[in-house]
């Protein structure tokens, strides 16, 4: 039998219902108060059912969380995978490992919704009122005081401390010296090397200035620096140190502050050359703490001696820990006092300086609390998930082309090979993780609009995750073999201050600001981790000078690939310019 | 030779604004049941998110303000799918309406027009 059905049925049943509702209804009416006037209407609060509830919640958390997945996971992974079948080896304590990675991801997750909601808005609005509210001399001292409190609240900061402890006092005292009793100083100056650099990235978005002097400037006192630290022997150990921490300091929360304060100047000013004056600050970010680090290295040598570091070391060592030394004190500790300083200081310029009430107070106490919430998270991570898998697979991977005792049947590979093996692992690390960095996307887009798609996103990213790939590689093999830093890292700043000054201004720019998107809160201590794992399992003094070498491999591809690029657009135009000669000529 | 344009008629215009991030989803949703192009701009706004306490810190100020012209035919399918992949049931997440359109004009590929445009009333021709 032959059923019938109306085209229009059918639809109606596959398709969603549809209800009308006039919107009349919904409005609500306006009351008057007895002289007849309107009385302003407040809506009510919604009440939602459970369901809504979940809802508007799981999007929120789950793009949050993935976003911070991809960041970890990935990396997380080739580590380990590398280690089980390249190396052959279990990972041992993985599932604290894995505890202390999904703590970081929470952590994080948790600390840059509370950056986005709780402090961003405070440094927007510093930037853009100060300045037309405040003496230069005021604007450039909250630059300054700024710089040193973001470095305080870099996550990224607490990694050198987790590291301080795998330094061996015996071989590098001054080192361990700096890196335990030293540290709060050490991190304070890095601080005071942000701040200037944030006080002079803004006089330079004031007035214009091109960066290149700034960029010879500022070298020929790093430069000089290493070289006088190179020649002492015992100080020279600090040098990867001092390096290192410029990479450590421009994270996710520097960069974005002290860019909204200097650009908000800027364009107070009305002097914004909008289209590069962004760039710049984060260079300087990454150079003046070295100057500092190296500087303070040089003041310990001139009140203590080797021989008392170890003697003070040795006795500390037999100290039991104290209650708030031990696990989720000592990272609670940390992580309120790396925020509340700098949340304290915002406030006050915003209530003193500005004079200016603060708008949402519940959004930004909420945003606060996650931001504190999640550093705590995060350190808690730090110790048990990145620096334990970091340091754990750098000393494995040595494995590969030397005898060592945890792993079986080492050597795996021949000398060369394993060498080759360790080598490409880490040239791999450091290209993926770079590629990966979100920061790099955005600054991909930043510069294909800034050179009008001459730069494309992509020849970019890879340019500098390339540049990354091979610092790195370089990095480990100062390890292997024991180079001295110096003699890798000045001819390194040769080469980029002999392709500076062959390069235009935009790309002189970008390639230098390049190296500070790259060392996000997971490369960092990860790569700090692996470094220091992977010197002590081949006897080397110390395992610093990766993630430097990590910044100055995209300055020297990015300016490569720059000038080439130039090179390209010029042959194009005299071709151009040939092609219409010929056409007027004929 | 006067230059001639073809304009579509028939044509309605889907507005959705939602919360930053989400367009791309409820674009690809509504250009599978047939939508031609879409476009997207930034705005910030709120309504619900007031009302909502604490919970309306979960829902982003910054909008994504979708527009999609549709044939007339289409409303109804387009409109649909993008309410269901925007979640639009859910309070916070948006609000999209249609507006009817008296003509559009774009580019239409040469032998559409041979075989479909019929020459406007009352427009000379020459």
């Amino acid at each position: 039998m032959e059923r019938k059905i109306r085209f229009g049925d059918f639809v109606q049943q596959v398709t969603v219902g549809q209800q009308q509702l006039s919107y009349n209804a919904l409005t609500p009416e306006i009351q008057k108060d007895e002289e007849g006037k309107d009385i302003p209407y407040v809506a009510d609060h919604l009440k939602v059912r459970k369901i809504d509830v979940y809802n508007i919640l799981q999007p929120y958390i789950s793009v949050r969380f993935i976003e911070q997945i991809r960041a970890v996971v990935p990396l997380a992974l080739y580590l380990m995978l590398f280690q089980i079948l390249i190396l052959k080896q279990n990972v041992t304590d993985s599932w604290v490992i894995t505890g202390g990675l999904f703590s970081v991801i929470v952590g994080l997750m948790l600390f840059m919704e509370g950056l986005k909601v709780g402090l961003m808005p405070f440094g927007e609005s510093i930037g853009s009122t100060l300045p037309a509210k405040a003496r230069l001399r005021v604007v450039m001292t909250v630059a300054f005081i700024l710089g040193i409190g973001v470095t305080f609240a870099e996550p990224a900061i607490g990694a050198l401390k987790t590291a301080g402890s795998i330094v061996n006092i015996e071989e590098a005292p001054y080192l361990y010296t700096l890196l335990n009793d030293w540290a709060g100083l050490m991190v304070l100056i890095v601080g005071i090397g942000v701040g200037l650099a944030a006080v002079l990235g803004t006089f330079r978005f004031l007035y214009g200035w091109s960066l290149k002097p700034l960029v010879y400037l500022t070298l020929i006192p790093t430069v000089g620096l290493t070289l006088y630290i190179s020649s002492q022997p015992e100080l020279a150990k600090i040098l990867g140190l001092a390096w290192d921490c410029g990479a450590v300091t421009t994270g996710p929360v520097t960069v974005p502050l002290v860019l909204s304060l200097g650009i908000g100047i800027a364009s107070a000013a009305g002097k914004g050359n909008s289209s590069l004056s962004g760039f710049g600050i984060v260079m300087l970010a990454s150079l003046f703490p070295i100057i500092g680090v190296q500087l303070l290295a040089l003041y310990v040598s001139f009140v203590t001696t080797p021989e008392a570091i170890i003697a003070a070391g040795n006795t500390i060592v037999s100290n039991e820990i104290a209650w708030h030394q031990k696990t989720p004190f000592i990272e609670t500790i940390l992580g309120i006092r790396a925020i509340i300083p700098l949340v304290i200081f915002l406030i006050v310029v915003m209530m003193f300086v500005l004079k200016e009430q603060i708008k949402n107070r519940g959004a930004i106490t909420y945003g606060i609390c996650l931001c504190v919430l999640g550093m705590i998270v995060f350190n808690v991570g730090l110790s048990y998930g990145l620096a334990k898998l970091g340091s754990q697979s750098g000393s494995l991977v040595p494995g590969a082309f030397t005898q060592l005792n945890e792993v079986t049947n080492s050597p795996l590979f021949g000398y060369a090979t394993g060498l080759v093996v360790a080598i490409i692992f880490a040239w791999i690390l450091g290209f993926g993780a770079t590629l990966a960095e979100p920061a790099l996307n955005a600054l991909g887009l930043t510069v294909e609009n800034l050179t009008n798609g001459a730069f494309p996103k992509s020849l970019l990213m890879y340019a500098v995750s390339f540049g990354v790939g091979t610092g790195i590689a370089l990095g480990v093999l100062k390890i292997i073999f024991a180079i001295p830093i110096a003699w890798l890292l000045i001819p390194g700043y040769a080469i980029a201050v002999i392709l500076t000054a062959l390069s235009n201004e935009e790309f002189v720019n970008i390639a230098w600001d390049s190296a500070g998107v790259t060392t996000g809160p997971v490369t960092v201590p990860l790569v700090l981790a692996m470094g220091l794992g992977f010197g002590n399992a081949v006897g080397a003094v110390e395992g610093f000078g990766i993630l430097s070498m990590a910044s100055i491999g995209p300055i020297i591809s990015v300016l490569a690939t720059g000038l080439w690029i130039q090179w390209k657009v010029n042959k194009r135009h005299v071709q151009e310019r040939r092609q219409q000669n010929i056409v007027v000529e004929g | 030779m006067k230059k001639e344009i073809t304009v579509l008629t028939d044509a309605a215009l889907i507005t959705c604004v939602v919360q930053r991030g989400v367009a791309d989803k409820i674009i690809h949703a509504a250009q599978e049941v047939g939508a031609q192009g879409a476009t997207v701009y930034y705005a910030r706004g709120g309504g619900v998110r007031e009302r909502l306490g604490v919970l309306g810190l979960a829902i982003e100020v910054e909008k994504e303000v979708i527009t999609i012209v549709v044939a007339n035919d289409q409303i109804d399918r387009v409109f649909e799918k993008m309410y269901l992949a925007g979640n639009l049931d859910t309070p916070g997440m948006g609000i999209m309406y249609v507006t009817k359109l008296d003509k559009v004009a774009t580019y239409i590929p040469q032998e559409i027009v041979d075989k479909l445009a019929k020459p406007v009333i009352g427009a000379s021709k020459d």
